[in-house]
């Protein structure tokens, strides 16, 4: 591990509330446990903003396909990336009776079958067969396509949007965090290990504010992360900078650079012996993470002691960059009180035997994080709803957690995007 | 990609020679996929727990030299079996050397959370 300046006090933490423009007063609770508020987010946000669905390279190749489910808006999207390595999204919904056409998540093939009477489509979405023809009423097959959903691309993401004639491209959706982060590298991203919530007791928004906080970090993640993220210069793991992006928000997170696995924490030495990270909490490779460290929107003050670069991309998306490697989480509402998550952790094919222990270290050790996470918000969300406080108060360090609903709630307000997105 | 994730059930000697004092732990704690290595930690009790610890750590790096000729997504069946009794070594560790109890104090059980893909090559 290489020698490391000594961190700065806490006094020259920097501000990130007021100089990026937010309020500093409470923040109502009704829109984490309204049922008329999440049909307005329904409506407003997820039926408008543009949605990151992953990396291309989750099609690894032509042909590919995968299926979201967006369930707030009840929308099942079939993205596919064809022979000339084009990626569009439809409705996988057949257009004969409306059923669905694609029952895996993902897999490889040109075109698909519906399994109630065969009805079948290129992955381009023409309708290409529609057995015994003959005995229906003038149809035009060119128009018995699937239904497309609008599919842009940036920098290797792919996103959708839900209304029919986006009122904005992904470009000006993206704003200015789409020009910080041209060219932001993605090591690893063409394999990853996921961990799966597939239905948790708590608000979408309670959920993803977990994970844009590094001030709980000391008190509930004591023995996973503790000392990982805080030491006696940070008590408090305040954030190292931090950046309202348009819609979107970013925020450098402080590591312990002092962090080594304790003497009797026999199995954590071993598995970060023989690894070139430099990093106990990553999983990537030096190169790599040279790379990132090389970005300059990735600790965009390129102070010494950061441990991660959260990136959320509005309403539901986060992107962590961080000295170990690269991961992302998605949230998904299924219900005012319930979400769905997914984390997608980028770590390199492991060339070893002695990489591979290192990587079930690291992969343990972040499914332990995120499970002390779950049940801690299904806690919160009950005691939201038992209607003991009507607002919630946030810190400094909390301001991606205030700029997000200060958002939604512009959002919920506007009549129209472009007017949403307005500074 | 297809997951491999069936290996015959153990025998006697399923594990390669040398390694034999590991036996007892193999049907409970080789777990074939980084899900299921996680869901027998959490229902283990601390006492059984520590015994695979006690019993595996002093051997794991051994182990994993022993593990070091074989290219790592086609190994012989016992040592992939010696692999993924280490394997379980860190889920052990998150109790013994983090928690000094089976689970998290903070976290719940059961749950609904699963690792859907464990590292690669593998994929388990
Ligand atoms: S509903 Fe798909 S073929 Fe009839
Ligand atoms: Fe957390």
């Amino acid at each position: 591990m290489s020698v490391v300046d000594l961190p700065k006090p806490n006094t020259e933490f920097p501000k990130l509330t007021v100089p990026n423009g937010l309020g500093t007063g409470p923040i109502p609770i009704a829109p984490y446990i309204s049922q008329a508020w999440y049909e307005q987010e329904r409506d407003r946000v997820f039926g408008r903003a543009w949605l990151c669905m992953g990396r291309v390279e989750q099609l690894p190749e032509a042909d590919s396909f995968m299926v979201k489910e967006i369930e707030i808006c009840g929308v099942i999207a079939l993205i596919t990336r064809d022979a000339k390595d084009q990626i569009r999204a439809f409705h996988n919904v057949c257009s004969h009776r409306a059923n669905l056409v694609v029952h895996e998540t993902s897999g490889k093939g040109s075109r698909f079958v519906c399994k109630y009477h065969n009805w079948a489509y290129r992955n381009t979405g023409d309708c290409i067969g529609v057995p015994d023809r003959a005995n229906f009423f003038d149809l035009d097959m060119k128009k018995c396509g699937l239904t497309p959903i609008a599919c842009e691309t940036w920098e290797g993401w792919i996103f959708i949007n839900l209304q029919k004639q986006p009122e904005v491209t992904l470009t000006e959706f993206l704003g200015n965090f789409g020009e910080a982060f041209r060219d932001a590298p993605a090591p690893a991203a063409t394999q990853a290990f996921t961990v799966d919530v597939t239905s948790m007791r708590a608000n979408w928004k309670v959920t993803i504010d977990a994970f844009c906080e590094s001030y709980h970090v000391p008190v509930l993640h004591p023995s996973t992360l503790g000392d990982t993220f805080a030491n006696d210069s940070n008590r408090y793991a305040r954030p190292l900078s931090g950046n309202v992006r348009g819609a979107h928000r970013t925020m450098t997170t402080f590591g312990n650079p002092n962090y080594l696995p304790p003497e009797s924490s026999l199995i954590e030495r071993l598995a970060y012996s023989n690894i070139d990270t430099g990093n106990t909490l990553g999983a990537n490779d030096a190169a790599d993470m040279q790379a990132l460290q090389n970005h300059p929107a990735i600790n965009p003050n390129k102070v010494p002691n950061w441990a991660t670069e959260i990136c959320w991309l509005f309403p539901n998306f986060l992107i962590f960059y961080s000295p170990g490697g690269f991961f992302t989480l998605e949230f998904w509402p299924l219900s005012v009180n319930t979400t769905r998550w997914v984390a997608r952790m980028h770590t390199p094919v492991a060339a070893d035997v002695r990489q591979r222990f290192q990587q079930e270290h690291y992969s343990c050790r972040m499914a332990e994080i995120f499970l002390e996470d779950v049940g801690n918000l299904e806690r919160q969300q009950k005691a939201m709803e038992s209607g003991g406080k009507s607002e919630i108060i946030l810190q400094d360090g909390e301001f991606l957690l205030r700029h997000s609903i200060e958002t939604i709630q512009k959002w919920v307000a506007s009549a129209t995007v472009r007017e949403a997105l307005a500074e | 990609m297809r997951m491999q994730t069936s290996l015959p059930a153990s025998l006697p000697n399923s594990l390669p020679a040398g390694f034999e004092a590991l036996e007892p732990f193999v049907d409970y704690w080789a777990g074939a996929t980084n899900d299921i290595r996680w869901d027998r930690r959490a229902r283990a009790s601390m006492a059984e727990i520590r015994s695979f610890y006690e019993a595996a750590v002093p051997r794991a790096d051994e182990g994993l030299a022993y593990l070091e000729q074989f290219p790592l997504a086609a190994m012989p069946d016992d040592a992939t079996r010696l692999l993924r009794l280490l394997l379980s070594l860190p889920h052990a560790a998150m109790a013994v050397e983090f928690h000094g109890q089976p689970r998290a104090a903070a976290s719940p059980f059961p749950h609904g959370m699963h690792i859907g893909r464990g590292p690669w090559p593998q994929g388990w």
